[in-house]
């Protein structure tokens, strides 16, 4: 048995990824068919029973996406932990060939357990693999002592910078702005959106613009009264972003 | 190019040699790791921590085993040391990282539009 399986319940909350019917290896031996849970706190798995471990991110030194059949025989999630998962009856138990730890005698040698996490699906490892990735980006290294990187306290403080500044337009790329939209700013996107779509879907038929296509579809005697544009029509005018 | 949508990292990754390893997204080059593997691969991502994303990967373990991995993500912290492949100019590269990083920031103009933090706290 392996014991350092206990019960819990599945995580609730940030939950990036799940993959059921995922097996889970820990050097050769594998507990069972479970579901792996990977979420921002932590990456869990629990076998169908209820029972199962969880993974700290900061404890995972890399990880992996295998598909190299002549390393291992499934294509498979492969995940490097800074620490020791031992089984309690080891000493008692024989060891079966090709698990000898040879690292137990050498105390400079970090211990690392390798999981090796199989679904059943094989196209779920890139969907697998990118939640680990975002969720192992949540949790940097604290002991980080050689990088000066105190930014927090007053003067990171953009926000409130910006909010003394008045009139001057705040810019946010695509992935911090989309958090900040009220509702009103939701609505307003999903508007411009919808435009942006109709638009694409009459390309020919820009406002105040005839092209030569658009002369050509309007032949059937529908004449539409739009001025043709003119080269430099718009030079002088003032751009003010 | 590719530039961290987070001010908190575009912050770091000015102020430190990071934004070396940001330029090499492209290119094939081996990662030594703490516990003496290496990883040899085309870099796809290194963040502000110095998280390192590869793809095809030749990963060579402590014990001298060589596998094929198809996408490898090397925590920062255990990334010992990272090779600057031979045809990557050093300087031009931080020089561009720095620029990207500069657009985004001075959209508005440069006394214009977002702050971001103006200089590292020194210690």
């Amino acid at each position: 048995a392996m014991s350092f399986l206990k019960r819990f319940p599945p995580p609730a909350e940030g939950v990036r990824h799940q993959q059921p019917d995922t097996e889970a290896v820990l050097a050769g031996r594998t507990p069972g068919a479970g579901t792996l849970y990977i979420a921002e706190s932590r990456l869990s798995w629990l076998e169908n029973s209820g029972v199962g471990f969880s993974l700290d991110y900061p404890t995972i030194s890399l990880h992996a996406v295998s598909r190299d059949l002549n390393a291992y025989p499934w294509e498979h999630l492969y995940v490097m932990v800074n620490a020791k998962f031992e089984e309690e009856e080891t000493k008692e138990a024989p060891m079966a060939e090709g698990e000898e730890e040879e690292e137990d005698s050498d105390d400079d040698v970090e211990p690392i357990a390798e999981f090796r996490f199989v679904p059943s699906d094989k196209s779920a490892l890139e969907a697998m693999f990118s939640a680990m990735c975002e969720c192992q980006a949540l949790h940097p290294d604290p002991d980080d002592e050689d990088s000066d990187n105190d930014y927090e306290g007053e003067e990171y403080d953009v926000e409130a910078h910006e909010l003394e500044q008045g009139d001057i337009p705040s810019f946010y790329t695509y992935e911090e702005g989309l958090s900040h939209l009220t509702a009103e700013g939701q609505a307003t996107l999903e508007r411009l959106e919808g435009m942006l779509a109709q638009s694409v879907s009459s390309q020919y038929n820009m406002a105040g613009v005839r092209t030569e296509d658009s002369i050509r579809e309007f032949e059937d005697g529908m004449e539409v009264d739009i001025a043709p544009v003119v080269a430099g029509q718009f030079e002088d005018a003032e751009v003010d972003h | 190019m590719e530039v961290s949508h987070s001010v908190k990292e575009r912050t770091i990754a000015e102020n430190s040699l990071v934004i070396l390893l940001q330029g090499l997204h492209g290119h094939v080059t081996t990662v030594d790791l703490r516990d003496e593997s290496t990883a040899t691969g085309r870099v796809t991502n290194v963040d502000a921590f110095m998280n390192v994303r590869l793809a095809e990967v030749s990963f060579t373990d402590r014990q001298g085993t060589v596998s094929r991995l198809d996408e490898l993500f090397v925590t920062g912290r255990n990334v010992r040391y990272v090779h600057i492949p031979d045809e990557v100019d050093i300087r031009a590269t931080i020089e561009r990282q720095l620029q990207a990083i500069h657009r985004v920031r001075y959209f508005g103009g440069r006394d214009k539009g977002r702050r971001e933090f103006p200089r590292a706290k020194h210690k």
